[in-house]
């Protein structure tokens, strides 16, 4: 009995391995190979010219990373200013075709940004947003904002009226309430909203290549000729610096928010001693 | 003098689909709060009792009249601008603020300086029982604590009037009866004007200077407990009250419905009245079976159904021709008497309480 | 009054910005597909891009070629997603609290990872001469590259397919997870007092309770495949292509006289995502999928 759970664990244990960490083997080690031949399953000479390259050599990656977060968080920044309201007016108010404007916000989840972004190009080009930073923001607007959105209305949903009644009556004005009340407790489910933000505009290839023409050079734009057919070895080591700024992005909100509430915790346990 | 005065306060509200019918309305209310009063409103749930406190605090808006704290008229005044404290059913402290932080919300609300404000704020804490508990988060406080706490948070900023919402109603009933001591105990010492609307009949006797008992968005009647208790001005009051023995009768002729057994009443002075209250400690009960009725007395003749230990007395349950009678007696007397046995109930008319529907 | 307006005042700066970048893109695309096109003197309106898309075998075929890949990616991406689900979760009964929070977030990480690596992991570990091809030379299966299959960039679209089983099947798990956490908790004492065995709690209980919130999970993962770009665009090949591909090629393959027809395949593209979009909500809120994890 004992071993056969053991057996089970160590079955599962494999199966999850295969299915997660296995794909990215071949990653990795192609960002440190060089010149990798079939049929070796490890590299013959392991190097690190191609990280040496990304990193230092072009100066573009950098550029490109920057590039990138300064889209994603101008984004996001913009999309929590517009979400709050209209979360807080979606889950609180008597709305006449409350449906009409949750079909309008919630359209671009379903029909892909592309569609959009390909039909108003000429009129981005007319007004020239197109090749700028500014005009490929405003792409990245509409497949990010729905989710933010959401993430707030989940939030005002667990937020119940009497506790800005109750700041009321203790003489807080409309932005005391809304700073002291609503806001700590929303700022979860931003952050929620935030990271699907940033992980949405970061990974955006066509939209960003369509608007900027390739001129505003995000990581996928760098990345894209070295995937479809550059060297292999660059291209892995793009690939896993990508990847990894996505999930960096994300483990740093995470960490924000986990030590924001630490650091409530420390306070509040710093008080049992006293 | 900085009273309270409600003038003609109304309220309707619409159903969203159907506008022709209000859901539920509250009639004009007129009532005068004195300073330093405690005042609560008594009534079922949905009898709008809640609706014309949040009147008073400025979350709902008024449909007609006025109200007036002193010589200021605060009808539009904004909540946040009354200067009044509210303390909810639920403790509602904000739980990302400590204890401390929480009951100097309100003076931070006023820019008082933060050492002023932590000092109030520790020096209420003392008050409502809480001192030491300051640095602690309101998830580290049992309901009972939070709701100490919220009182604070309301009292700190010397509010005009204290607006309390059922306050106690979600804590145990041992809980209850503690808070309730308390809230007398911090009326006496601030003196602070309250407005306390509750369902529990005992915590509004308890607690209240007067009590204004509401029905069905009707203010019924105002008074004191003891007038309450004695003399409740309708049939709706009295029920809700829990009064027991109310007879109903026509002209003059108050008792059972059957005519034969009819009390006759030789007063044609409540001719108008309909209704009869005899309060259980008003009958005396007697295993005389010879006694009849007189110009002074009446007399119930029936058959004791139930004795029933209430509070160092006892509740007789009699069953008359047609209706059931409640006498309370004593210990004692209780032995003399058993269950089936047959028994004369009798009142002074002097002391019987009409009422007209 | 103004009571009555604030929630339409709140709720306008978010609408208004959909409605001009998204609606108005789709509806600038829309004209444009009629051949309306004031800037450069075309103000007559026609079907003329709809009729040769109707016309041409390159649509038909790129349109068979796409509901193929969804259909089967949603497929296998559901299967391997309930899997995984069921695994996390047998894990997450044994193994202590640390170990879990670790799993938890191992086994979303293709999903966080953006779909051109993604894309490029399958190429790394399915191409031709690829990771799994070196394994398989080693261990004598294969003797030279063109034995082992075509995989990516193959006209049938394995690659795009097995990029997306992958990436997707995270979020069927995901989707999948609470509902099993919930039968967990509740219903096997339950089940277990009327005298259920294993076999009749997984068939009785467990199946049934997964199965829309599998369905429509299934479903979700159709319409986006259905509609994504990066994958087949990096994974596919040139003819066949699917839809999103086949409209960027007629996009931008530089002839204006192309582009009504490019916007036209987006606009039938965007009302067959909206149709199956709607029919994934229908069957969601018709079967309370979402009342277990929201």
């Amino acid at each position: 009995m004992k071993r056969q759970r053991l057996l089970a664990n160590t079955f599962l244990f494999i199966f999850l391995l295969m299915f997660i960490v296995l794909p990215f083997v071949p990653l990795v080690l192609s960002s440190f190979s060089y010149n990798w031949k079939w049929p070796n399953v490890l590299p013959e000479i392991f190097s690190l010219s191609a990280w040496k390259y990304v990193l230092f050599d072009n100066s573009g990656t950098w550029q490109a990373i920057g590039t990138s977060l300064l889209i994603a968080f101008i984004v996001t920044a913009i999309n929590i200013i517009l979400a709050v309201p209209a979360a807080n007016a979606l889950v609180r108010y008597p709305l006449k075709g409350r449906w009409l404007f949750e079909a309008i916000i919630f359209a671009p989840i379903v029909i892909p940004a592309f569609v959009a972004v390909l039909g108003i190009h000429l009129t981005f080009l007319r007004f020239g947003l197109t090749e700028t930073i500014f005009g490929v923001v405003l792409a990245h607007l509409s497949p990010t904002l729905p989710y933010v959105v959401r993430a707030a209305m989940t939030s005002y949903n667990t937020l119940s009226i009497d506790w800005e009644d109750q700041a009321r009556m203790l003489g807080a004005g409309p932005l005391s309430r809304f700073y002291h009340v609503v806001l700590p407790h929303l700022l979860p489910g931003i952050a929620a909203g935030a990271s699907l933000s940033i992980l949405i505009s970061l990974s955006q290839y066509l939209i960003t290549f369509i608007i900027g023409s390739g001129q505003v050079m995000t990581l996928p734009i760098l990345l894209f000729p070295f995937i479809s057919g550059g060297d292999p070895a660059i291209a892995s080591a793009y690939s896993l610096v990508f990847a990894g700024m996505a999930v960096a992005a994300l483990l740093i909100l995470d960490l924000a928010l986990k030590r924001y509430y630490k650091k409530k915790q420390a306070a509040a346990s710093k008080g049992v001693r006293e | 003098m900085n009273q309270l005065r409600i003038i003609q306060l109304e309220k309707k509200f619409e159903d969203r689909k159907k506008d022709e019918n209000p859901v539920f309305s509250l009639k004009p209310v007129h009532l005068t709060i004195k300073e330093g009063e405690f005042f609560s409103l008594l009534g079922p749930s949905g009898c709008g009792k809640t609706t014309l406190l949040k009147l008073l605090a400025g979350l709902e808006q008024a449909d007609q009249g006025e109200i007036w704290i002193g010589e200021t008229e605060i009808t539009n005044v904004p909540p946040e601008s009354r200067n009044f404290a509210m303390v909810f059913q639920q403790p509602l402290l904000f739980p990302h603020m400590n204890i401390e932080d929480n009951i100097a919300f309100g003076l931070k609300m006023k820019k008082v300086k933060r050492a002023e404000r932590i000092e109030r704020a520790r020096e209420m804490l003392g008050h409502v029982g809480l001192k030491g508990y300051g640095q602690r988060f309101p998830d580290e406080l049992s309901g009972g604590q939070q709701q100490r706490a919220a009182l604070a948070r309301a009292l700190v900023s010397d509010p005009r009037v204290l607006l309390m919402d059922e306050p106690f109603s979600a804590l145990d009933p041992s809980l209850r009866e503690e808070m309730r001591i308390l809230l007398s105990r911090i009326h006496q010492e601030f003196g602070t004007t309250v407005v306390f609307v509750t369902h529990d009949r005992e915590e509004a006797f308890h607690l209240s200077d007067r009590i204004g008992v509401m029905s069905d968005g009707n203010l019924l009647q105002v008074a004191g407990a003891k007038e309450l208790y004695e003399k409740p001005a309708s049939i709706q009051v009295a029920s809700f009250l829990g009064l027991k023995n109310i007879l109903k009768g026509s002209a003059g002729k108050f008792g059972m419905e059957n005519r034969s057994q009819q009390v006759e009443l030789a007063d044609s002075r409540k001719s108008s009245m309909t209704h009869l209250i005899i309060h259980p400690e008003k009958l005396q009960l007697s295993t005389d079976l010879e006694k009849q009725s007189t110009a002074e007395e009446i007399i119930f003749e029936g058959i004791v159904k139930q004795l029933r230990f209430n509070h160092g007395f006892y509740l007789c349950t009699v069953q008359t021709e047609n209706t059931l009678l409640e006498c309370s007696i004593s210990s004692r007397q209780a032995e003399t008497v058993s269950i089936g046995q047959k028994v004369k109930l009798s009142a002074q008319l002097k002391g019987l309480h009409f009422v007209s529907r | 009054m103004l009571r009555k307006i604030k929630p339409y005042l709140l709720l306008f700066p978010a609408a208004a910005t959909i409605v001009l970048l998204f609606f108005g893109g789709l509806f600038d695309g829309f004209l444009k597909s009629l051949g309306y096109f004031p800037a450069i003197g075309e103000t007559g309106f026609s079907l003329k891009a709809y009729s040769s898309l109707f016309h041409s075998d390159a649509f038909w075929d790129s349109l068979i070629v796409t509901i193929r890949i969804a259909a089967i990616s949603s497929v296998l991406s559901a299967f391997l997603g309930a899997i995984v689900a069921v695994v996390v979760f047998m894990m997450h009964e044994k193994s202590r609290s640390g170990a879990l929070n670790l799993w938890n977030r191992l086994f979303q990480l293709p999903l966080t990872i953006p779909h051109l690596v993604g894309g490029y992991v399958i190429v790394l570990l399915f191409m031709q001469s690829g990771f799994l091809s070196k394994i398989l030379a080693k261990v004598g299966v294969i003797e030279q590259i063109p034995d082992f299959p075509v995989l990516v960039n193959d006209s049938f679209g394995w690659g795009i397919i097995l990029a997306y089983t992958w990436k997707e099947a995270p979020f069927v798990a995901l989707m999948v997870y609470p509902v099993l956490e919930r039968i967990h908790r509740k219903w096997r004492d339950v089940s277990r007092v009327y005298g259920a065995g294993n076999w009749d709690f997984i068939r009785e209980i467990v199946v049934p309770a997964i199965l829309p919130a599998w369905t429509v999970a299934a479903f979700i993962v159709f319409v986006f495949t259905f509609s994504a770009f990066e994958v087949p665009y990096l994974l596919g090949v040139t003819y066949p292509s699917m839809l999103p591909v086949y409209s960027y090629q007629l996009y931008s393959s530089g002839t204006l006289a192309d582009r009504p027809e490019a916007l036209a395949v987006n606009l039938i593209l965007a009302l067959l995502t909206v149709l199956l979009g709607l029919i994934a909500y229908y069957f969601s809120k018709r079967w309370n999928v979402l009342k277990g994890w929201e």
